[in-house]
């Protein structure tokens, strides 16, 4: 597992002498450096790497600290880095100038290397707090309107104990969505999706999403009709053409238990193959069918498939978080992998709750996307 | 620049990913820069995505965004390089579907 995540900043200045002693300053008190000697260059890194925070030198040849600021207003996803400006000038003007752009603070050239890193941590501090604020604002906000992208309990089905676990992005609502829609005693469907987005803008989308299977899986069966396949289709055509939801893709995997005749029928879009554990030939197997994200072409096709689960059969569905694992400190997308640790569990014939401990337990600070799981068991 | 040109013919132009990972934080420029690779040379893109290690959802979310755009002005986007890692994330999603991809850009360019 990975360490806590260090601070990252980036230096910007011309003279080289002077970033290597912040560098080496900086790296003492754990903060990780990337340096710039020139705006140009600085944006440049900025395009594959974006640091916590940016300090700048104000005059360099080229484009100067203003400019380069300026430069960075511009683009909405530079915008927001906190800006420090670092000078030799204590003129008004500049000053002014600067906290025009919103730069967060001036440091004057001359102050001693320490007293410039506790000004940097303590104004990460303050930007993090903020951040941490708004947040739990909005949460508050989503909260007191009681809208939920994911059930607050598990539903009760004869026959069946369904399980699941969720776990957001950096603890930030986000694309994942789950639903339990039971028409009867006799029919629940059983809904997973994935926003393809992170944090707040995908929790946005979550609700629209949902409210299209929700009411394409009412629609249908008060007209008597259950096939997920046609439900995935009709949600596809709907999407396609709602202009807010226009290149907003979400994978989707809907699967309808039927307590009456023990069937199980799934149909899924762009969404991970499930994995069915046969308790009798301890195998896990992978249950695929052939259906595109949703939201990306009108008039696709999506068909379904059929499975029985035997008594002590299990079945998981999943979204792509679930798959990531660390390895040597960097992340991976890795299917098998999972399937076989899975498996390895199953056989040993450890419960959910065993599993949720044994196998979901990625360091958060290594986690990048949500990750939800459910687990359906046939119990009689 | 995430995305570099590598070379321009009659039929196509060539591209290449300097992203290691690819996700949220630079989903949205990388989309921005190819779909103005598109626009700009309004050929079909062979795109070698062979720096990237790990894509989210976020990123293929924006790649797929990428391909509409491109169909729609009558081109496509063809990806080569693929690790594979992706390429199995790829096929698990049915995104080999939807997006053509081959081994290498000779591969790409025979037909």
């Amino acid at each position: 597992m990975t360490q806590a995540k260090e601070n990252k900043i980036l230096l910007v200045d011309d003279n080289l002498l002077f970033l290597n002693i912040m560098v080496q300053a900086l790296k003492k008190t754990g903060w990780e450096c990337v340096t710039a000697m020139s705006a140009a260059s600085a944006i440049e890194k900025l395009s594959t790497d974006i640091p916590d925070i940016i300090l700048s030198d104000y005059e360099m040849p080229g484009m100067n600290g203003i400019e380069f600021r300026q430069k960075l207003m511009e683009l909405e996803m530079f915008r927001d880095i906190p800006f420090v400006f670092l000078t030799s000038l204590s003129d008004k003007e500049t000053i002014e100038q600067g906290l025009d752009l919103q730069a967060i603070d001036f440091i004057i050239k001359d102050t001693p290397i320490n007293v410039i890193i506790s000004k940097l941590n303590n104004i990460l501090l303050t930007v993090n707090k903020q951040r941490e604020l708004s947040t739990l604002e909005v949460q508050n906000a989503a909260k007191a309107l009681n809208i939920k992208s994911i059930p607050q309990k598990k539903p009760e089905i004869t026959g069946y104990d369904i399980n699941f676990w969720h776990r957001p992005y950096n603890d930030v609502p986000g694309g994942d969505f789950i639903d339990f829609i039971q028409v009867d005693k006799r029919y629940t469907y059983v809904v997973l999706g994935d926003i393809m987005g992170k944090k707040w803008m995908a929790w946005y989308f979550t609700f629209g999403y949902l409210s299209y299977v929700r009411s394409a899986v009412r629609f249908a069966t008060l007209s008597n009709e259950f096939s997920p396949a046609n439900i995935l289709q009709k949600v596809n055509s709907i999407i396609c053409l709602d202009d807010v939801l226009q290149d907003i893709l979400s994978s989707l995997s809907l699967v309808l238990i039927d307590t009456e005749s023990g069937l199980i029928t799934y149909a899924g879009a762009g969404d991970l193959p499930l994995l069915h554990y046969n308790a009798n030939t301890q195998q896990l197997q992978q249950v695929t069918t052939d259906g595109l994200l949703l939201g990306m072409f009108a008039g696709v096709s999506y068909t379904e498939q059929q499975l029985v689960l035997n008594p002590t059969d299990q079945l998981f569905i999943f979204t792509d978080g679930m798959i990531d694992v660390a390895d040597n400190g960097k992340i991976k997308t890795d299917y098998e992998n999972f399937k076989y640790k899975l498996s390895e569990l199953l056989t040993a014939g450890i419960s959910f709750e065993e599993i949720k401990q044994q196998l979901f337990n990625l360091s958060p600070d290594i986690v990048v996307d949500d990750q939800s799981i459910i687990n359906i068991v046939r119990t009689l | 620049m995430m995305i570099d040109i590598e070379n321009v013919t009659d039929s196509y132009v060539s591209l290449k990913s300097n992203v290691t990972e690819a996700n949220l934080n630079n989903s949205e420029k990388f989309k921005a820069e190819l779909i103005a690779f598109i626009d700009e040379h309004n050929k079909k893109v062979v795109l070698d995505l062979s720096s990237i290690s790990y894509m989210d959802s976020s990123f293929l979310g924006a790649l797929v965004s990428s391909l509409k755009h491109a169909i729609a002005s009558k081109n496509d986007i063809l990806l080569v390089g693929l690790k594979p890692d992706i390429h199995n994330l790829f096929s698990l999603i049915r995104l080999d579907k939807v997006f053509k991809i081959y081994k290498n850009l000779t591969e790409a360019t025979a037909i």
